[in-house]
Parts: C-alpha cells; sequence; structure tokens
C-alpha cells in the first residue's frame, strides 16, 4: 500500500524527462518562440536540401545541354549521360519536397490564433502558401506533364499528378496512403494557394530576404506558364515586376556583379535564400555539395558547354562577366579538363561562393524571367511573335546582347526559338533548361545537337521509385518504369 | 523516495533489546593430511560476518546472538565446508573443521541480484568466474577477463589499444537497434555505458581494478535476470568486490612488469617485388614492351614520386610495420589490506598500472582506490560503505576507419617505398599521403589524450528486524568525467595553423533502493524465502566540446592559445526508471526448489501508453541426488533446473517515442525547429522470453563438477523504423516490430584430476553452441536484402554476408572470374543478382580450456580460449593491400601470382590499378567469395608459471608468503585469419561482426611480476 502511494508520484517523476535540443510538438505550435522557430524552418529546409539547391539549381543543366562534366570531375556526370535506360538519373527530390510542404502545413493550419499578431501570422501564412506551391510545382513538374501535354509520352492520356498534402502531420494516422491527383488538381492547388498568399502578402516587397508579394505573383506567372495559360502569364509577369519594385540591371558593372553578394547581391531577385558561410550550410556542406563547389570551385564539376558560349553575342556583358578560367578557389590552383567541355576553359560564376566557405546567397526568381516570361507569353497569347519583342529586346538591352534577329521575329516557332536561346544565355545553372524544354515537348539534345532523349521517351518524367510504392500500395508509378 | 520509504520503516521500529552474546571458535584442518590450514575463510551468512583462519588454522567469531546459524568455510582447493550450528545465549560452541580437497562445487554462494543465493537452490542459469581463476591475468578490464571463462558468453576485442572496450554479448545477438551489451552490476551499482570519449576506445568497466573483484557472475537465463526486468534482455553481469574478515590485517604487495607486442603481423612484398610486380603489370596491360622496361618505368616515378632515404637514387624498403607497431613496457603496482575487527571489517586497495601499447603512443594508466568498510552497529544494525575512485588516462590513436591519418590504417596504405624522416632528421612531407599522414608527424605531432574520473560508491543499511526478516536500503552513485583532448599541430593541420578539441563529458548514474528480506523455515522442511523492493535509477549525461585553431608555433598546447574558436557545442540527456521487484523461493527439503521473480519497471523512455513493463520469471529445481531411489555411488549431486521467463531491453533511445520538434539549422540568425519524429505512445521496450534447462552435476566427492543448459529465446518487440509514405514529411517510426531467435547448448565442466599433498591438476573447459535465427521483419519483407554485410533476412542469421562466387583465375590470360547467378562465369558480377548467402559474421562455437598444474610451490596454469564459425571482411586489407592503385603495400598474396597461360593460380596476373582488366570488374573493389575469410582461432589467452617460496624461507624474512610469477597474455593463435586479428567487431555494438575496418589488433603481454603477504 505504501508503495503504492510513492509511486503513484512516480509516473510524473519518469515523463518530467525532456529532450535537450527538441520539443514537443503543442510547445512549437503555441508560443511566439516556436512560431518564429518554425517560420525559420521554411528557409532552413530550402538551404539544407540538395533538391532546392544544387539540385534545383544545376542538375535541369547537367541534364540537357548546357554544362557538361570537365575531363575529371563526376558530380552530376550521370545526368550528363543517358545510355540505354541504366546509368541515368533523372530530377526529382521528392523528400525535401514533401519535408517543406510538412513544414508549411504546420504554419498554415497549424498554429493557434493569437500566438503571434494576426498581421505576423498572416505574412508567416502568406509565405508558407508560397513555399507549398513552389514545392508542389518542383514537383508535379517532375512526375508529371504539363496540363494539356497529357498525350505526350508512351500513354495517350497520362494525367497523373502529385499526392496533394494540405493538412499537417501531427500524428502517425495522418500518414495514411494516398493516391496521385491529377496534374490538374495540382495546379489548382497551386493556383489556389499563390492566389491566397498574394492577398496576405500583399505590400511585403523590399526584403527579398523571406517570400514577397512579388514572388507570389512571379511564380504565379511561371505556373500559368507552363500551364500554357498564355494571358494569364503575360499578365502576371508585367504585374509581378511592377510590385517587385525591381528592375533589370542595366550597366555593365551591374550585370558583372549582381551575383556577387559583396557588390550587387541580386538586386534582380524577387526573393534569395541568404546562407551565413558559418553556420548555414547548403545541402550540407558548401565545400562539397554547394552549388560553387559543383560549379566554380572544388570539384568544378559542370561547366558550360562550348554550345552555350557560342549562343552570345560579341559585347554582351553577360558572355564577359559570368564566366571564368577554370580555377578552384578551394586550393588556389587551376583546374585542368574545362577546355574539353568549352575551348576557352571556363567555368560559369553565377556560384561562385564568394561569401566565403563557398557560400551563396540562391535567388529563386529574378526580374529577368519575368521579362522572359512576359515576352513568351504574350508572343503565344497574341500567336505573333511581335507581341513579344518589347520585353526581350528590353532584356537584351539591359545585356548589351543586340537586337532580336530578324529571323526570330519570322513566326512563332522561330520566336519560341529565340526565348529558348535567350532563356540559356539568362538563367543558365539556375534550374530552368530541362523543365523548359519539357514544358514544350521538345526532345533532350546534347551540346552536339544530338539526340539524348526524345520528347516523347518515357523517361521525361521521373520514376517514383519502387521503395516509395512499396510503403505506399496507392502510389502509381510512372510509365514503363513499372 | 526511497529515503521516504526508509524513513517510515525505520520509524516504526522497536526500540533494540540486547541479548547475552555467544561465540564460535575452532580449528581448521585439511581432512586428509591433518595439517592445519591458514586463511581459510569461514562465514555466517545470517549475519554476514565471519573470520579467517590464523596461522594455526584457528578462527574465533564472537558476539553471537542465540540461535541456529550456518557456518561456511571455504579455501582455495577444497570444497566448501557448510554445517549448521546452534549457539546457546552467552555460549561458546567448539566447530572443529576438517577440509576435503576438490574443485569448487555446489556449495559456493552465489551473488545473483539483490540477494547472495547457495548455489544447490539455484534455479536459474548463472555462470560464476572467481577472483582465483582472473586475479593473476594482466588485462585492464572486466570484459576481457569473461573472454572464454563463461560459457555463453562471447567477448571480441573491438579494440585491441590497452584500456580497449570489448564486444560482449551473452546468449547471442539479441536486437539490431537497441543495445546489445549486458547490464554490469558492480556491488549493486548499475554502470552507465553513455558519454564515454571519442578519442580512444575505452569502457566504464575500466575504473574497476580487476584484483579488487570477487567474483563475476553472469546471469545468462530470463528466470536468473529478470529480477533487471527491463534492463536485462541482452544479461546481466554481476561484479562483487573483495571484503575484509575480521582477524589479522593480511597486507599484499604486488609488483609487475612486462612488454607488449603485436600477437601477429602481416607479411607485406618488399619494394624490389613491388616493382618486379609493376613492371609485369605494365607488361601484361600492353604499355611497356618488357617486364624490365615497366619496371623501369615505375622505378623512375616512384624515386620522383617518394624520393630516396639518403638521395642516392635507391627506393627504400622501409618496413612501416615495425614502426608503428612498436613494443610498449608495461607496469603495475598494487597493494590491499584487509581484515579488521568483530564490528568493523575493511578492505583497503590501491593500484598503479602504466601499459604501453604498440601503436605509436597509445598508451593507459590507472591509479586507483577502493575502500569497502563493513561495519555492525549492534546486532540489528550492519552498515556497509563501498568506495572506488580510479582516474585513467589514456593515450589514444584513431582505429577503425580507411583513414589516411590512422596508425592502424596507414600500417596498410603506407607505403616501403616511402620513409619518416628525411637525412636531416625532419619529417619527410613526400609519404604516400603528405606531411599531415606521414606516420612519424602522427605519432610526434598528434596527441589524444583522454582523462577519465570515475567514482564508484554505494552506502547499504540492512537492519534486522527479527530472525527471518531484514530491511536494507541503498543508495549507490556511478559518476565518470571524461575529458578528450586533441591536439594538431601546426605541422600536423598546417591548413589551420595547429588546433586543439577539447571535450569535457560528465555522466551521472544514481540508483537508489529499499528491499525487505525475508526467511523462514517451516516444520523443519519447508523454506520459504525471499525480498521485495523498490528501486529509482536516474543516468544524466552532458557534454561540452569546443574546438580552437591557429597556435602560434609549438610553444602551447591549451584552447587560450588558440587564435580562433570554431566549435563551441554542448549538450545534455537523461533517463529515469522507477522499479517494483520480488523474488519468492519456496524448496522442500532442499529438494524440491521453485523460484518466482518478478520485476515491474516504468521509464522515462517508454511511451505515454506503455510507460510500466511486466516481467515476471518462474524457475524450478529438482534434486534428484538427494531421492531415495536415486543410488548412484559415484554421483553427488544431480540437479534438473528448468525456468522460464521475460526480460527487456529499455535502450532504445532516451526520447524515442515522443513526438518532436528539433532544432535544424538557422535562418539569418534565428534558430529553426522542425518536425523530426512523430509520436508512438506504444513504443516499448524489446522482450526478451526465453526458456532455459538445465543439468548441474558433481560426481566422486565433487572432484568432477559442471553443468548442461539449453536455451530457446525469443526477442519480440524488436525496434525497426517502419517506412511511412514519404509525403507525409516524415520517412518512418520506430516501433516494436521484428522478432528474433537464439537457441543454444551450453556445457560447463571442472576437474581435480590428481590431488595428491604435493602434486595437483585441475582442469576446467566451457564450449557453447549457438544459434541465431531472424523470425520477423517490418512488413514481412528483408532489410537490405541485397547488401554484402548488412543483410537482414527472415530466416537468416544476423551478420550475413552475401557475395558473388569467386570462380578463380582464367588461366589463358589472368582474369579473375566469379559466378554469376546462373552458375557461369562472368567478369562482371552484380551484388544484387549474383550475390550468394555465403557465410556470416557470427561466432557460434565458443568457450575455453584451462589446466591447472601445482607442484610443490610451482603452479603452471594455462588457459585457451577459441571461437569458431565466424566468417568476415577485412575491409582496409582487402581494398588496400591487394592492389597497387594507391602505392600501399601489397600483401604476399600477390606472390601468388598468374604469370603466363596455364598458371593455375590464387591471384591474377599483375595489375597497375583494379580496373587494369579489360572488360572486367575492378579486382580491387569486387567483392566475392574470395573476399571473405574464416576469423575462426583458438589463443592460449594467458599462461602462468608462478613459484611459492618454502614458508621455512619465509619465515625467517618474517613474511607470510611470497610468490613469483611469469605470465603471457595471447602468447600463440592457432588461425587461417591471414590479416591481423581474427577478433572481428567493429565496436561495442556492432551486431553483424563480419567487417573489419583497421581495427587495433590485439596485442601479446608478456609480464614477471611478484607478490608478497605480509
Amino acid at each position: 500500500m505504501l508503495l503504492l502511494i510513492i509511486f503513484a508520484g512516480c509516473n510524473d517523476i519518469l515523463e518530467d524527462v525532456e529532450p535537450p535540443t527538441s520539443v514537443s510538438g503543442e510547445l512549437v505550435l503555441t508560443t511566439e518562440d516556436g512560431v518564429n522557430a518554425l517560420r525559420s524552418r521554411l528557409y532552413s529546409i530550402m538551404r539544407a536540401n540538395s533538391g532546392f539547391t544544387t539540385q534545383y539549381m544545376v542538375a535541369p543543366s547537367a541534364f540537357t545541354d548546357e554544362t557538361r562534366a570537365r575531363t575529371g570531375a563526376t558530380r552530376y556526370v550521370n545526368l550528363n549521360v543517358a545510355v540505354g535506360t541504366s546509368g541515368t538519373a533523372h530530377l526529382s527530390a521528392a523528400g525535401s519536397v514533401y519535408g517543406l510542404i510538412n513544414v508549411a502545413n504546420h504554419m498554415i493550419s497549424g498554429v493557434e490564433d493569437g500566438v503571434v499578431p494576426a498581421e505576423v501570422l498572416n505574412r508567416y501564412k502568406g509565405e508558407a502558401y508560397v513555399l507549398r506551391a513552389f514545392a508542389m510545382h518542383t514537383l508535379v513538374r517532375a512526375w508529371g506533364y504539363e496540363p494539356g501535354n497529357y498525350g505526350q509520352g508512351p500513354e495517350s492520356n497520362w494525367d497523373k499528378g502529385i499526392i496533394i498534402r494540405t493538412e499537417p502531420t501531427l500524428d502517425v494516422a495522418d500518414a495514411d496512403n494516398r493516391p496521385r491527383s491529377s496534374v490538374e488538381e495540382a495546379y489548382a492547388q497551386i493556383i489556389q494557394d499563390l492566389e491566397q498568399a498574394r492577398t496576405l502578402l500583399a505590400g511585403y516587397n523590399d526584403n527579398n530576404t523571406y517570400v514577397t508579394e512579388a514572388f507570389a505573383v512571379g511564380l504565379l506567372a511561371r505556373v500559368h506558364l507552363y500551364a500554357g495559360n498564355w494571358a494569364e502569364a503575360a499578365s502576371l509577369a508585367q504585374e509581378a515586376i511592377n510590385i517587385s519594385g525591381r528592375t533589370l540591371e542595366t550597366s555593365e558593372s551591374g550585370v558583372a556583379g549582381m551575383f556577387f553578394e559583396t557588390q550587387g547581391g541580386h538586386p534582380e531577385a524577387l526573393f534569395k535564400i541568404v546562407v551565413d558561410p558559418n553556420t548555414e550550410p547548403i545541402a550540407g556542406s558548401n565545400v562539397n555539395e554547394g552549388l560553387a563547389a559543383f560549379t566554380s570551385s572544388q570539384w568544378v564539376s559542370q561547366v558550360p558547354t562550348q554550345k552555350v558560349l557560342d549562343l552570345y553575342n560579341e559585347g554582351d556583358y553577360r558572355r564577359e562577366h559570368w564566366y571564368q578560367p577554370c580555377f578552384n578557389s578551394q586550393q588556389g590552383t587551376p583546374v585542368g579538363g574545362c577546355e574539353d567541355v568549352n575551348e576557352p576553359g571556363v567555368s560559369t560564376n553565377k556560384w561562385n561562393g564568394d561569401k566565403g566557405n563557398l557560400a551563396d546567397d540562391i535567388p529563386y526568381m529574378r526580374v529577368a524571367e519575368l521579362y522572359l516570361i512576359w515576352a513568351e507569353a504574350a508572343a503565344k497569347a497574341a500567336n505573333s511573335p511581335s507581341a513579344g519583342a518589347e520585353p526581350l529586346q528590353a532584356l537584351k538591352d539591359a545585356r548589351n546582347a543586340g537586337s532580336i534577329p530578324s529571323e526570330a521575329l519570322a513566326n512563332i516557332d522561330a520566336f519560341e526559338d529565340e526565348i529558348l536561346n535567350e532563356r540559356i544565355r539568362e538563367l543558365i545553372v539556375e534550374g530552368h533548361r530541362f523543365w523548359d524544354l519539357k514544358r514544350l515537348g521538345r526532345d533532350i539534345r546534347h551540346p552536339d545537337g544530338s539526340i539524348k532523349m526524345f520528347a516523347d521517351s518515357y523517361r521525361i518524367l521521373a520514376p517514383i521509385g519502387a521503395s516509395a510504392r512499396a510503403v505506399n500500395p496507392l502510389l502509381e508509378e510512372n510509365p514503363v518504369y513499372n | 523516495m526511497t529515503k521516504r520509504i526508509l524513513y517510515l520503516l525505520f520509524a516504526s521500529l522497536f526500540p533494540v533489546t540486547i541479548w547475552a552474546q555467544g561465540s564460535i571458535t575452532g580449528t581448521i584442518t585439511d581432512a586428509q593430511t591433518g595439517e592445519t590450514i591458514p586463511g581459510a575463510n569461514v562465514y555466517i551468512p545470517e549475519l554476514e560476518r565471519g573470520d579467517a583462519s590464523d596461522v594455526d588454522g584457528v578462527y574465533n567469531i564472537a558476539n553471537i546472538p542465540e540461535g541456529s546459524y550456518t557456518l561456511t568455510v571455504t579455501y582455495v582447493g577444497y570444497s566448501t565446508h557448510e554445517q549448521t550450528v546452534q549457539v546457546g545465549s552467552g555460549q561458546t560452541v567448539v566447530v572443529n573443521i576438517e577440509m576435503q580437497m576438490g574443485a569448487i562445487g555446489l556449495d559456493e554462494l552465489v551473488v545473483s541480484g539483490y540477494a547472495s543465493v547457495n548455489k544447490r537452490e539455484l534455479t536459474g542459469s548463472i555462470a560464476s568466474v572467481s577472483s582465483e581463476e582472473i586475479e593473476n591475468i594482466s588485462l585492464q578490464n572486466t570484459e576481457g577477463l569473461l573472454q572464454g571463462r563463461a560459457a555463453g558468453v562471447t567477448v571480441t576485442s573491438a579494440s585491441g589499444n590497452p584500456g580497449g572496450a570489448f564486444r560482449v554479448t551473452i546468449r547471442g545477438n539479441g536486437s539490431v537497434n537497441a543495445a546489445t551489451e549486458p547490464l554490469y552490476v558492480v556491488d549493486g551499482v548499475p554502470l552507465s555505458f553513455e558519454g564515454q570519449s571519442t578519442q580512444a576506445s575505452s569502457s566504464p568497466l575500466n575504473a574497476i581494478n580487476p584484483s579488487d573483484i570477487e567474483s563475476i557472475e553472469v546471469l545468462k537465463d530470463a528466470a536468473s535476470a529478470s529480477i533487471y526486468g527491463a534492463q536485462a534482455a541482452a544479461g546481466v553481469v554481476i561484479i562483487t568486490t573483495k571484503r575484509g574478515r575480521a582477524g589479522a590485517t593480511q597486507i599484499t604487495a604486488r609488483a609487475e612488469t612486462g612488454v607488449r607486442s603485436l600477437a601477429r603481423s602481416v607479411d607485406y612484398v618488399s619494394t624490389p617485388e613491388y616493382l618486379d610486380y609493376l613492371g609485369e603489370a605494365r607488361f601484361f596491360n600492353g604499355t611497356s614492351p618488357s617486364i624490365e622496361a615497366g619496371r623501369e618505368v615505375y622505378e623512375n616515378f616512384f624515386i620522383d614520386y617518394f624520393g630516396t632515404p639518403n638521395n642516392d637514387g635507391v627506393l627504400a624498403d622501409y618496413d612501416w610495420q615495425d614502426f608503428i607497431y612498436e613494443e610498449g613496457a608495461t607496469q603495475k603496482y598494487n597493494i590491499t589490506a584487509s581484515g579488521g575487527s568483530e564490528s568493523t571489517r575493511f578492505y583497503l586497495g590501491g593500484g598503479f598500472e602504466d601499459t604501453q601499447g604498440t601503436a605509436l603512443n597509445s598508451d593507459f594508466t590507472r591509479l586507483n582506490l577502493r575502500s569497502n568498510v563493513d561495519h555492525t552497529v549492534n546486532e540489528r544494525f550492519n552498515t556497509s560503505v563501498n568506495i572506488n575512485l580510479s582516474r585513467s588516462t589514456q593515450f589514444g590513436v584513431c582505429q577503425g576507419g580507411n583513414y589516411t591519418n590512422c596508425p592502424t590504417s596507414l600500417a596498410m596504405l603506407e607505403s616501403r617505398m616511402s620513409f619518416p624522416f628525411l637525412e636531416d632528421g625532419s619529417y619527410n612531407p613526400l609519404t604516400n599521403f603528405g606531411l599531415a599522414s606521414n606516420p612519424a608527424v602522427i605519432r610526434d605531432e598528434v596527441d589524444r589524450n583522454v582523462s577519465v574520473l570515475s567514482i564508484i560508491s554505494d552506502v547499504k543499511l540492512t537492519y534486522r528486524l527479527t530472525d527471518w526478516l531484514n530491511v536494507s536500503g541503498f543508495a549507490g552513485v556511478d559518476y565518470r568525467n571524461t575529458e578528450d583532448e586533441r591536439f594538431d599541430s601546426v605541422i600536423a593541420n598546417s591548413g589551420d595553423n595547429g588546433s586543439i578539441f577539447f571535450a569535457n563529458r560528465n555522466v551521472f548514474n544514481s540508483t537508489m533502493n529499499a528491499v525487505v528480506n525475508a526467511s523462514q523455515t517451516f516444520d523443519g522442511v519447508h523454506n520459504v524465502s525471499g525480498f521485495a523492493g523498490i528501486e529509482y535509477r536516474r543516468v544524466y549525461d552532458e557534454f561540452v566540446s569546443t574546438r580552437g585553431i591557429g597556435l602560434p608555433g609549438q610553444f602551447f598546447k591549451v584552447l587560450g592559445a588558440t587564435a580562433e574558436p570554431t566549435i563551441a557545442d554542448g549538450s545534455n540527456t537523461e533517463w529515469r526508471q522507477g522499479s517494483y521487484f520480488g523474488t519468492l523461493r519456496y524448496n522442500y527439503d532442499e529438494k524440491y526448489m521453485l523460484t518466482f521473480v518478478a520485476r515491474y519497471d516504468g521509464n522515462s523512455r517508454f511511451g505515454a501508453d506503455t510507460r510500466w513493463g511486466f516481467f515476471p520469471s518462474f524457475s524450478g529445481a529438482w534434486r534428484i541426488s538427494e531421492e531415495d531411489f536415486f543410488d548412484v555411488d559415484v554421483l553427488d549431486e544431480l540437479k534438473l533446473r528448468v525456468g522460464y521467463g521475460i526480460t527487456g531491453n529499455s535502450r532504445i533511445g532516451n526520447f524515442a517515442s515522443r513526438g518532436l520538434f528539433s532544432t535544424a539549422g538557422t535562418y539569418q540568425g534565428s534558430t529553426a525547429l522542425s518536425p523530426s519524429q512523430l509520436a508512438n505512445v506504444n513504443l516499448g521496450w524489446e522482450e526478451a522470453k526465453e526458456l532455459n534447462i538445465g543439468l548441474d552435476y558433481e560426481f566422486l566427492q565433487g572432484r568432477i563438477t559442471g553443468a548442461v543448459d539449453v536455451y530457446n529465446k525469443t526477442i519480440d518487440e524488436l525496434l525497426f523504423a517502419r517506412p511511412l509514405p514519404f509525403d507525409s514529411g516524415f520517412s518512418s517510426i520506430t516501433e516494436n516490430i521484428g522478432s528474433i531467435r537464439n537457441r543454444g547448448i551450453e556445457f560447463e565442466i571442472s576437474s581435480v584430476n590428481i590431488n595428491t599433498r604435493d602434486f595437483q591438476w585441475n582442469t576446467r573447459f566451457n564450449i557453447s553452441f549457438t544459434e541465431n535465427e531472424i523470425l520477423e521483419l517490418p512488413n514481412g519483407e528483408d532489410v537490405n536484402p541485397t547488401s554484402t554485410t548488412e543483410a537482414l533476412k527472415i530466416g537468416k542469421p544476423i551478420g550475413l554476408i552475401q557475395v558473388p562466387r569467386w570462380a578463380g583465375v582464367n588461366p589463358a590470360d589472368g582474369r579473375p572470374m566469379w559466378y554469376n547467378a546462373e552458375g557461369h562465369i562472368t567478369y562482371n558480377p552484380e551484388q544484387a543478382v549474383d550475390g550468394i548467402e555465403y557465410k556470416d559474421g557470427r561466432e557460434n562455437i565458443t568457450g575455453g580450456f584451462g589446466n591447472t598444474l601445482s607442484y610443490k610451490g610451482f603452479t603452471l596454469d594455462a588457459f585457451f580460449q577459441y571461437s569458431f564459425g565466424q566468417w568476415a571482411f577485412a575491409s582496409t586489407d582487402y581494398y588496400f593491400t591487394r592492389t597497387p592503385d594507391f602505392y600501399s603495400t601489397m600483401s604476399a598474396e600477390v606472390r601468388d601470382r598468374w604469370r603466363q597461360p596455364g598458371d593455375q593460380t590464387y591471384y591474377p596476373r599483375a595489375i597497375t590499378v583494379g580496373g587494369d582488366f579489360p572488360e572486367t570488374a575492378d579486382y580491387r573493389t569486387q567483392m566475392g567469395t574470395q573476399a571473405i575469410y574464416n576469423a575462426s582461432y583458438i589463443r592460449l589467452k594467458n599462461v602462468m608459471l608462478s613459484y611459492n617460496l618454502p614458508a621455512s624461507v619465509t619465515q625467517r624474512i618474517g613474511l607470510a608468503d611470497v610468490r613469483l610469477f611469469a605470465s603471457a597474455i595471447n602468447l600463440l593463435t592457432w588461425t587461417a585469419w591471414p590479416w591481423y586479428d581474427p577478433e572481428v567487431a567493429f565496436d561495442t555494438r556492432d551486431i553483424y561482426t563480419n567487417v573489419t575496418t583497421a581495427s587495433y589488433p590485439t596485442e601479446r603481454q608478456i609480464n614477471a611480476g611478484i607478490e608478497i603477504r605480509f
């Protein structure tokens, strides 16, 4: 009896043990510090995952014709080659995508009212909506075809998208098995999230180190571009430019320094993630996994192809300043093997590690991209190249790139070619090339023009993978991968 | 809480009454010769007191209250004598005792957790190792002492460095993702294994000086271990230290010195042979027109690459193995004093040891003090205090990885063509991996200092309420502070301009309990005894670590002298446990015995809905030899034991059941918290259910004794990560799923073969057979099914090795060949498809045997330990010493290579790199059955020759006893294993034990010393 009385209090003693660097979910979602820490996670999870950093930016170039591994380097070499059906990788970062979505879902529907002031919570929720939409779009373009392109591959109507999750996983019961939604449903959710977000973020445009209203609108433009909603894309792109308060860099020094944090510091970015070189490694290690490590120092693995360099006109600021002789700043030694990829033996210095320790801030959308979206979408909406000439020429002028070649204005297909080339010139290693070719139903080619992957190949879509499907039998594999 | 109980219990007691006191006295003699026996221990368990016989064999125990007592007499080489003595009020009873020679038999007391039990009444399976067996062995810790000495206890060296850790499993691998080491209890204090050094392989048991140990008991089956409930699934090792007895103070001093050297070295080819090999390689791959031309190309290349020691163009042929594994000296001093009065007995021990290891500067020192004091306050009140203080230091070396800065891997990786010093005495910068990896730099410019301060202490109060009932309160503490320091000079770490890492780790592990003990006999034949108790245990560990870089030259080795801090880290964690436990024993006429044990444990680690677990066991024994119908003259004792019980493994991670948000980086200076783990309110312990059937036997008047045990142990509720759909944002949740079964047979026998006055010969032998099988895995699916060494497959043991089958060398062109899954020759096997279930890393037959021969003052003891059935992959040796890819050493294996068409060889033709063969898998990295070696061995673990000076001599110089001795550890090893050490265990928690990676090999030690008793 005595013992029972004594031990009745003992349960408290046993339960009263707390982990040192973890807290319970209730504590996070019901305190101001907790909610602020959750917001930080929206950004730290992006920075910490290759799927939103190095792979996001560099892999779409390596997978197409923008970059190749210099002789002696191995990073992303598997993405460069495509022999038979083996030895190739694909671009999908489903794990990190859903990690971000789950954090965003906690912010959107897990935080109790009154924990932080409503105005603050609305902003945080707006950021979460944008990043959830961004994450979903990152995945839906890898797993599925763009709206309307459902017959592009081996199946006549393959419209499978992604698994949509809009509620936080708070308990193991929430981690239920779900089937893939259609691409249509995914796009609807993405657009709904972004519309919601632009309201919540109205007026937040100055500080581009957090998600801005302009980024929400710009992302909406990008999503509509992918969906082929030309008119919406064109007008949203212009709207984003206007509300961002940002303009194209037009001076030589402005273009030269915009990717250097010690100089321009991404003046064109609507949203960028800030990386502290000492405490915030990119994808685990700036020196081993970071953007600069892959492209301009350390491994100097993926360097621009001759095809890319050949696209620039004489005097284009970008050609003059965005490329440098291959050099390992980490070891202070020149790096050989680049000349096998491009004649001058250069690497791109967009990711240059000038914050120290090979760290770079990471911009997710620049004003320049909006001009390109505007140009492409306006031309296609009007079915006339001249409708898109103005924004394209504005970008070219800013970069000292000459005039639009007259043949590019001859018809809409020629204009699309020119847009794609301008996107290479402007957006190399910023995460676009493969997705551009895919959404336009173009074949993937090697730098020499030979076919790497036909547009109707099943390998245009990413495989879901056997291990994920073993856990979730409702998850359907993409065609042929089975 | 415990204090409160004690207070309540004590407050309710009657005032103390004084009885008239009696005493027991007598003389102890040898039954055969009639000679008196000095130094025999006489003990009354009921009073927890006793005496040692003096030089005339006389003992005297005074102040005995009226009553009936058991008198127990023990002496080395004699059977334990036990008899009941009735003492009247104020009466002096004379009991003269004749001791029978014999092996240690069923009469000894066995410590079984919270109480001692006479071995005769034991119903479970407990292996005992006594001080006589271990006190002469020069090992640093208890785990090493157990190796080969207790059937069913498998001990494997995880690192040969002095003070290094051992992997200990009792009755097989019982877990995949929770801890597998047993619970260690020292004089009632459970030890903590948290918060250990990262700079050297080490063990918390290093704190205990083996010469202070009285006995080690291993609770093997669930019936005996379930008294420790949720901590006992991997077995329990109980260490009991020596105590003083009333009588003249005995002082023993012991000094010992010796040398340590590498137990086995590996044969590597010389530089000329290396060049010949490469010449051939160039010739065969077509890059040179002849062997000679190819050789010359390489010779010139290497002269340029490594330089030459005398700048004379002659490449070095340097034996790095000799440089890295130098002989080390060892010295060891112990002094003990024990004795005391009727009311206060003491054992004091002090020791110092300094043992240098072989690898570079590795070293272990220990200074320890032990004080065990028992005090009888009055007839009712007994107290005891045990204090063990120890400070040990280790100079560690990097080990256990294919690192270019670890001496153990550099012994393989460094080239014989390089050399440590230039002519001017400076470090050679042109060693294989550059200046910072020059073994001489690692020896002289890197310090890895570990110092451990350990306090293991307990206090116990026992109060006798009546003849048959007592209560006791116990408080024990195990505190350990570990300081890790790593210094890299400017030469060793030029990138940072020198660096210093410092970590301070503390573990506070406290245990408190209160126990009520009762024993009563009814009608002379029904004996009922037992105890019930409650306990609280808390383990808290914390660390702080810092690192600074940039040292001003060679002057300083402190953090304060560094220019820039680079690490400031620290954290803490804890767990708590509350328990009720009890044992109920019944025996009828010492013929039929029944034991019921139960423990109810609540643990902070368990899920909210499974906070408490119940761990019962039942066991019974039948002493067949006591039956009337049993009439076999030679057989003195035959006891059948059957037991079944449940134990748990609570070492599942301190917060594994919680739903957590964890710190996950920062953004713009603000710390981020991320959902990191889903709650599992049902997460609990892993649960072992074990059936044990045993037979104890003793025949020929105790000259042959032993036991046979058969067990079947199923461990269910194994922790596994159950994969979740990744779109949930979580990859998995930890759940209790999965099951393993361990089955085995253990056999122990010891005998007194010859026993005359001048010559004695004793033999002991034990063997155990174990079988391990995975019964259940998450979702019924194999885990890592195609993995080479870490596959978990239902129906197979843990540690399965899967590799493609080796098909030999093609006699036509010297290419390596394997078999594919269809049984056809392939040059490019694919692990996932062509790998076969080949062998496993389980030591399934282990044991030891020994002989002790004594002739007059001489004693020769030889103990062998063996292990069979384990196969393993020696990764460093395999990847780096069979091909010249990294210009590292090449093992003698390459001498038997293919040289011309028609050659039937084991090794293919010479190659410049592993990928040299056209259209063929890389020979350096391609695994196959040829890469897996048998790690079975028999080892002469310990051999000792000692000589006791005749009494006539010692008495003349006024000493009680003088003994001279010489001993050797790991003197000889018989094995087919071609690499350094067949003891394969990556670390103390390695469950696969099928890969070794540049581990610190076991060392041989030869010692000599003297022991004097005053």
